[in-house]
């Protein structure tokens, strides 16, 4: 029977492509929407990385000119123990500017043992950014004040880093550097990857450096973790503290709760648009696949009749439609799919191979199951049909 | 081999009720060649798809090859319909998108059956009629007789006791008509398979065994 119907369905391939082309456009339509749920859900379940809960943002333009590095030291020394002196901080940290959860990036590439790793986050950060953040140190250690003098450059990664670089041998002690660099980084200590990008893109592999004496001239940002009561008349208290230090100084304060909010609204915004032209074009194909299998049953009833004449039940009539129309669906999909691998093959957003195969087997499910409800309420009319007047009609 | 006993057919709409067939009774013997001959409108076509098992009478009792058929469900009716009856139709029914011998497979595809039986009994089955040079064609490539030919080839494919051959001559002209004929006359004679023909055609029916005239749903010969 299956033969017959591909038989069919071949023959009448002309009448066929139209649907069988809505069905591939809504195919690979909603294989990027899976594919991107599937991206984000994957990176929704992996761990935070960090406690940003009760973590501001200090943002500070340095006003204080000098080209005395102990000065500018001993400035911004002050400065810490002045908003560490407030009740409600419990630790800070100056940082660079790309913090988690903000638009600032800071990227850099590393060829290691032959192999080149892109988008590599640089961080630099002080001895105080793993008590500030709460970093979940997965190896080794964070740094302490006993690197100051050290014979190699000492440096932390985070696990995704230490995947792409170690795989699953163990990172700390070993040298990382571009192949062809002489002076070779030390690993001290491998953190969890802190999710900047908020909690549904991929962060990127990413390397953290130890603020020495002379960052202050470019460290722009404060990373300061408060009691868990601290509200807004804690942070006028402290940005009035910090404004008459730092005089002529623009201080934003800001919290790492609302820039994850802003972050992730930015990130599900194109999820948002493509969901909606999906679901625009799934009732397209809904509809068209309903209207054309009713279409069928009334241009085909002489076809049903002599079925039902020459031995089909009512049952096998109406499975008969709709296997044509799963026949239809595999069809297309087939040509999807030989699209859709392409993406894996090709690496074409570097995505890990396993999230483009589950969305290409989500979406396979969904046309499926649309096909399958779409035809069934025709099917099961085409069974109703009396074989004697579908005879007599033609 | 078919028994009819007061086959009664009413067609209810919301407002009008129609006799189609009044106390029909008629017994046809296994290898007759029945025609049933009527004008327009008055039940042939209705008593031969209630001989089918396409239609269920409003009244009365059918017995097909010994077996009542009143209690058969939607299943077994088919498998009767598949196993016992074959069809001939005055436009013949053939599906356009499938090839004459896919057309002529059609009610194999309903048994238990390989595809390579499936091949041997279709080929078999055109042989019969003249068309085995023809198994590639689509019917929209053939002409009237030829259809016509494919369809009793499907008819007797499955090997039917009887046939029921609804206006087989009616759409072609009185050469072809008598081919068709001919056909379905060596079918009766080498095979002895009963068939019941409806016909307007008094020449035709003349050469059949016995004729059954209708008027009005009432039989009058």
């Amino acid at each position: 029977m299956f033969k017959h119907l591909f038989k069919l369905i071949w023959n009448k391939k002309k009448q066929n492509f139209l649907l069988m082309t809505e069905m591939l456009v809504s195919f690979m339509v909603l294989f990027a929407v899976f594919t991107l749920m599937v991206y984000y859900y994957d990176n929704y379940k992996k761990p935070m990385g960090f406690k940003y809960q009760d973590v501001w943002v200090i943002n500070i333009n340095n006003s204080y000119q000098t080209k005395n590095t102990d000065s500018l030291d001993l400035y911004y020394e002050t400065l810490r123990k002045i908003i560490k002196s407030l009740p409600q901080v419990k630790d800070l940290s100056f940082v660079s500017g790309n913090v988690p959860f903000s638009n600032q990036i800071n990227q850099g590439g590393l060829t290691f043992k032959g192999k080149h790793i892109d988008h590599l986050n640089n961080f630099t950060a002080e001895d105080s950014y793993k008590e500030t953040m709460d970093l979940d140190v997965l190896e080794g250690r964070w740094y302490n004040k006993s690197d100051a003098v050290s014979k190699y450059k000492l440096v932390v990664i985070d696990a995704d880093l230490k995947e792409a670089t170690f795989g699953k041998e163990q990172a700390v002690g070993k040298l990382l550097g571009n192949d062809d660099d002489k002076k070779k980084m030390k690993v001290i200590g491998v953190i969890q990857t802190i999710k900047r990008n908020g909690d549904y893109v991929k962060a990127g592999p990413g390397l953290y450096f130890r603020a020495d004496t002379g960052s202050f001239r470019w460290l722009s940002k404060i990373l300061v973790k408060v009691s868990p009561g601290a509200d807004a008349a804690f942070e006028g208290k402290l940005y009035k503290t910090m404004a008459g230090y730092m005089k002529n100084s623009n201080i934003e304060i800001e919290h790492l709760t609302n820039k994850l909010k802003d972050t992730n609204y930015f990130a599900v915004i194109p999820m948002i648009v493509l969901s909606i032209v999906s679901c625009f074009l799934i009732i397209n194909v809904a509809l068209g696949l309903f209207g054309v299998l009713w279409y069928n049953i009334n241009k085909r009833k002489g076809e049903i009749g002599l079925r039902r004449a020459i031995g089909a039940t009512g049952n096998s009539v109406s499975s008969q439609l709709v296997m044509e129309s799963m026949i239809l669906a595999t069809l297309s999909l087939i040509i999807g799919s030989f699209f859709a691998i392409q993406f894996p093959l090709l690496n074409v957003f570097d995505l890990s191979a396993h999230i483009y195969i589950i969305g290409m087997l989500l979406s396979i499910i969904f046309v499926y199951l649309l096909v399958l409800v779409c035809s069934l309420y025709p099917g099961r009319q085409a069974a109703a049909i009396y074989p004697a007047v579908a005879l007599h009609e033609e | 081999m078919i028994r009819l006993q007061n086959i009664e057919k009413v067609y209810r709409t919301d407002t009008i009720e129609t006799l189609a067939l009044n106390s029909i009774s008629l017994d046809i013997a296994k290898g007759e060649f029945l025609s049933i001959m009527g004008p327009s409108g008055c039940g042939k076509s209705t008593l031969l798809n209630i001989m089918g098992l396409l239609d269920a009478p409003s009244k009365g009792m059918i017995k097909i090859a010994d077996k009542s058929t009143e209690n058969l469900n939607d299943k077994q009716l088919a498998q009767f319909r598949n196993k016992t009856l074959g069809f001939i139709f005055q436009s013949y029914h053939l599906i356009n998108d499938l090839q004459v011998l896919d057309n002529v497979e059609l009610p194999l595809l309903y048994r238990d059956t390989t595809a390579k039986e499936r091949k041997r009994l279709a080929t078999e089955a055109l042989e019969k009629v003249g068309l085995a040079n023809r198994v590639k064609h689509f019917p929209t490539q053939l002409s009237g007789g030829q259809r016509q030919r494919v369809a009793i080839a499907r008819a007797i494919v499955g090997r039917p006791d009887i046939i029921l051959a609804d206006e087989p001559t009616g759409n072609l002209d009185s050469a072809m008509g008598n081919e068709i004929m001919e056909i379905l006359i060596n079918l009766n004679r080498n095979e002895g398979t009963t068939i019941v023909m409806v016909t307007h055609d008094e020449n035709m029916a003349q050469k059949t065994h016995r004729l059954v005239r209708l008027f009005d749903g009432s039989q009058v010969q």
